[in-house]
């Protein structure tokens, strides 16, 4: 295949060209536009599965990639070797087997919930909006996959910003939801500016921002230290936290985590799409992409250890929500914090898996519970039901709804044959290993990897026994819900979704890589395409102009070059295979003791929830204020210091700022003016202007008399003026 | 006794200033043209001595003969512009031609 314009620009153009035309002539379109962006997204589809197939099938080795680049601003002056000192930004395309993967899940989730979308959002006054805000989300989001910088990774991160803010701002009637956007939108905010920052030092370090030369320049060594305020730093670690703060801002991760159940109060189309599936999973994306920058800055246990957290806290504390779309948001936060994890112990190919599955059967959990709430109705209040105290016994009214969720929630619980096992178990392979070779303290991370599979088997479960199973809890809500019928924008897209919540498709080898000879046989094609970035490779490729014609070399998947473990001893890999076979036996031990204990406590009722509330009183507490995140943040971090600093800085705007600054340089002017003008009034125009006028008629009053018209007095002056003359001569 | 330069510059100091006088003093504009005349004379008189008694040939007197023609040219013209004058004002007192006053 070949990688042109014509081949790789349309999977943004697509839906921006949708967007573009949605935002200004949707209303006068028949369905208010619909159709174009799902038509939009679709054929990004298509073009984003050909990209794949290609990477797919012809077996390109995992350090394969295809970078292309164009001019975007160029000030440099002159041509010659003098050329490269002027400011120039590239910007263009970076596909590898990461970038390809990425492009097919992106495209193919949100193509599905675009059509989920026609279902959940049909009657809502703001419909066409919401298709307007998709295709934007959609072309930046596959931009961002698309991106070969950190630069355009950046705008098109801003862009998702901005759309996940809009759309949790969707109904923004309501208070509520107003709060949460800006909540939402500030809280990443934090994130995002370091995230410059740490784009300003890799540009300062390598004066360029693309991934290759990053890489090139980390394997050269030239991140040595950065001096900020005479402190000297690494400077791989600055950028590294750096960009690992914009992950965490982005993916909600431990210390910035409040944002993401807040943005729950968005339609719920786009929590799947955007705070499940793709946005928050593009900040995991980014340290992926920057995963060498981490590991070179020795950001790795920090890494590990702030996924590990989230995904612990964020799972305990799904454990007393009662909103179906709060028990998802924190279970999305507590498996992003596996990804995080993941990336931290070094299981680079796992966690990127994880990313995969997660954003499938999270997209279609979050559908799934869309399709629950969008059934169930209040008389009362005319809205919709998200609690789950007072649903239950949906099993028959929503028979496929049902399949799809307990399809995906047997995913996410990590119960064998399903794709969340795949990748979360072998997470928690590598962290175990990891733990055991470091040692002491570095075991938190694997325990608490464990106790959250536990927890999230248990809560799960929870949330499915609470909702499609006993007896209706509410009968009025229940009788509200209509027997669901098999529809194409309803259940069709959470039929496939759940398809491919089967492991096969990720552990196997369906197609293809079994043709390759390998040391050791290994047939998971996952495996094979994606692995960690080995730097001295990056110089093997040459840049190349992004334009019609595609002028690269193929180069095919060369088994010499490709072996997974390759950089392990036979050791380490014994003692790797080791720690895995451990590890998913216990997961699988937890997944099931997790289901068993949801099931006696939801299904059978011979163990009652209310005796752990009542034996763990303050933290049962502290879990329903979400470990007082909310609290710390808004009352203190920002009600008592940033108010009062706010308040302090606003007084002395006031007060010494203006009074004195402003104030005084306006008294010193008007001092200065009042001194002008005096000037001016008595020296210019009094002795300067009015004077001169006034010598030059009183010389007119003596020549006046002179000037008699008698020629015989002209000849008197003239003979008087020759006679002095005469006498000043002889002088 | 030998005439020397000194006494004729005296007898050409003499008519100018007579001249001069003249053109200051009277009213009359044709006493006035008269005076004119014997400054021109004057000044004559003096090429024609220095001619004489400095330089040693004639070109003095050729200047004088120049001098004449142009007195009277001038004396003509200075006629003509006081009969023109009295035409318009009936006077020849030149105290009455203050045209030149704005």
């Amino acid at each position: 295949m070949e990688y042109t314009i014509g081949t790789i620009a349309p999977i943004i153009l697509f839906p921006l060209v949708a967007f573009v035309i949605n935002a200004f002539c949707g209303r006068k379109l028949p369905r208010q536009g619909d159709w174009i962006s799902c038509i939009a997204i679709f054929l990004s589809f298509l073009w984003c599965a050909r990209i794949f197939c290609d990477f797919y099938y012809n077996q390109y080795s995992s350090d394969f990639y295809i970078h292309k680049v164009f001019n975007w601003i160029d000030l440099s002056w002159g041509t010659g070797p003098s050329k490269a000192s002027g400011f120039k930004v590239d910007m263009g395309i970076f596909i590898d087997n990461v970038a390809a993967i990425m492009l097919l899940m992106v495209s193919g989730v949100a193509s599905l919930i675009h059509l989920f979308s026609t279902f959940y959002m049909k009657g809502d006054p703001k419909y066409g909006k919401f298709f307007v805000y998709l295709s934007l989300f959609s072309a930046a989001m596959l931009g961002l996959v698309l991106s070969d910088n950190l630069l355009s990774v950046f705008i098109f991160w801003e862009i998702m910003g901005f759309c996940s803010y809009s759309l949790i701002g969707f109904y923004h009637e309501k208070n509520a939801a107003g709060d949460a956007s800006l909540k939402a939108f500030m809280t990443t905010r934090v994130g995002d500016v370091c995230f410059l920052l740490g784009i300003l030092a890799i540009w300062s370090i390598v004066g360029n921002v693309n991934f290759v030369d990053i890489y090139q320049a980390l394997h050269q060594g030239s991140f040595t230290t950065l001096s900020i305020f005479n402190i000297t730093i690494s400077a791989a670690s600055f950028a590294g936290l750096m960009i690992f703060l914009g992950t965490i801002g982005k993916s909600a991760q431990f210390p910035l985590q409040v944002w993401l159940p807040d943005a729950m109060m968005g339609p719920t189309p786009c929590s799947a799409l955007i705070h499940a599936a793709t946005m928050v999973a593009a900040g995991v994306y980014l340290s992926l992409r920057m995963y060498p920058l981490m590991e070179a800055g020795d950001l790795t246990t920090l890494i590990a250890f702030v996924g590990a957290i989230t995904a612990f806290g964020a799972a305990t504390i799904a454990l007393v929500q009662t909103d179906i779309k709060a028990v998802l948001a924190f279970s999305t936060i507590s498996q992003l914090g596996y990804m995080v994890m993941g990336i931290g112990v070094g299981a680079y190919s796992a966690s990127f898996m994880h990313l995969i599955t997660h954003a499938i059967f999270k997209a279609c959990l979050f559908l799934s519970a869309g399709s629950v709430i969008h059934s169930l109705h209040d008389h009362h209040t005319h809205g919709h039901v998200q609690e789950m105290p007072r649903m239950g016994g949906l099993k028959k009214k929503l028979p496929f709804t049902f399949f799809a969720m307990t399809c995906c929630t047997l995913a996410i619980a990590g119960v064998p044959f399903f794709s969340g096992f795949v990748s979360k178990d072998r997470i928690l392979g590598d962290a175990l290993y990891w733990g055991s070779k470091h040692g002491t303290y570095h075991w938190i991370v694997p325990l608490l990897g464990f106790s959250a599979a536990f927890l999230t088997a248990f809560y799960m479960f929870r949330m499915m026994y609470l909702t499609f199973y006993g007896t209706p809890r509410d009968q009025a809500v229940y009788d509200s819900c209509h027997q669901e019928k098999l529809s194409f924008n309803r259940n069709i897209p959470l039929l496939i979704l759940s398809v491919f919540t089967l492991g096969i498709f990720f552990s196997g080898s369906l197609t293809g890589q079994q043709k390759v000879k390998l040391p050791i046989v290994k047939f998971e094609w996952f495996e094979t395409l994606v692995q960690k970035p080995q730097l001295f490779k990056f110089s093997s490729f040459k840049k190349e102009n992004f334009g019609l014609k595609d002028t690269r070399e193929i180069k095919a998947l060369i088994p010499s070059v490709y072996g997974h473990n390759q950089t392990l001893s036979e050791q380490e890999a014994h003692e790797t295979h080791h720690a895995h076979f451990l590890g998913a036996i216990i997961s699988i031990i937890l997944a099931f003791s997790g289901i068993l204990l949801a099931f006696l406590m939801y299904l059978r009722k011979s163990l009652d929830p209310s005796n752990w509330v009542n034996f763990f009183p303050r933290w049962t507490k502290a879990l329903k204020e979400r470990y007082y995140f909310d609290y710390l943040y808004q009352e203190i971090l920002i009600k008592k210091v940033l108010l009062r600093l706010n308040y302090y800085l606003a007084k002395f705007d006031l007060d010494v700022f203006d009074r004195i600054a402003i104030d005084g340089w306006q008294n010193v002017s008007r001092c200065l003016y009042r001194a002008h003008r005096v000037f001016d009034e008595y020296f210019i125009d009094r002795l300067a202007v009015d004077g001169s006028g006034k010598s030059i008629r009183l010389f007119n009053m003596f020549l006046r008399y002179a000037q008699t018209g008698k020629v015989q007095i002209y000849f008197l002056i003239f003979l008087v003026v020759l006679i002095s003359y005469l006498f000043k001569l002889k002088i | 006794m030998m005439m020397g330069l000194t006494s004729y510059l005296l007898i050409s100091l003499f008519l100018m200033i007579c001249g001069i006088i003249i053109m200051i003093a009277r009213k009359n504009i044709i006493a006035i043209l008269l005076g004119i005349e014997l400054i021109l004379n004057a000044s004559a008189l003096n090429f024609v001595a220095y001619s004489k008694f400095v330089a040693k040939n004639f070109d003095g007197q050729i200047f004088t003969l120049f001098i004449i023609v142009v007195a009277a040219a001038e004396a003509a013209v200075g006629l003509a512009i006081t009969i023109r004058h009295f035409q318009i004002s009936e006077s020849i007192h030149i105290d009455d031609a203050t045209q030149l006053l704005a």
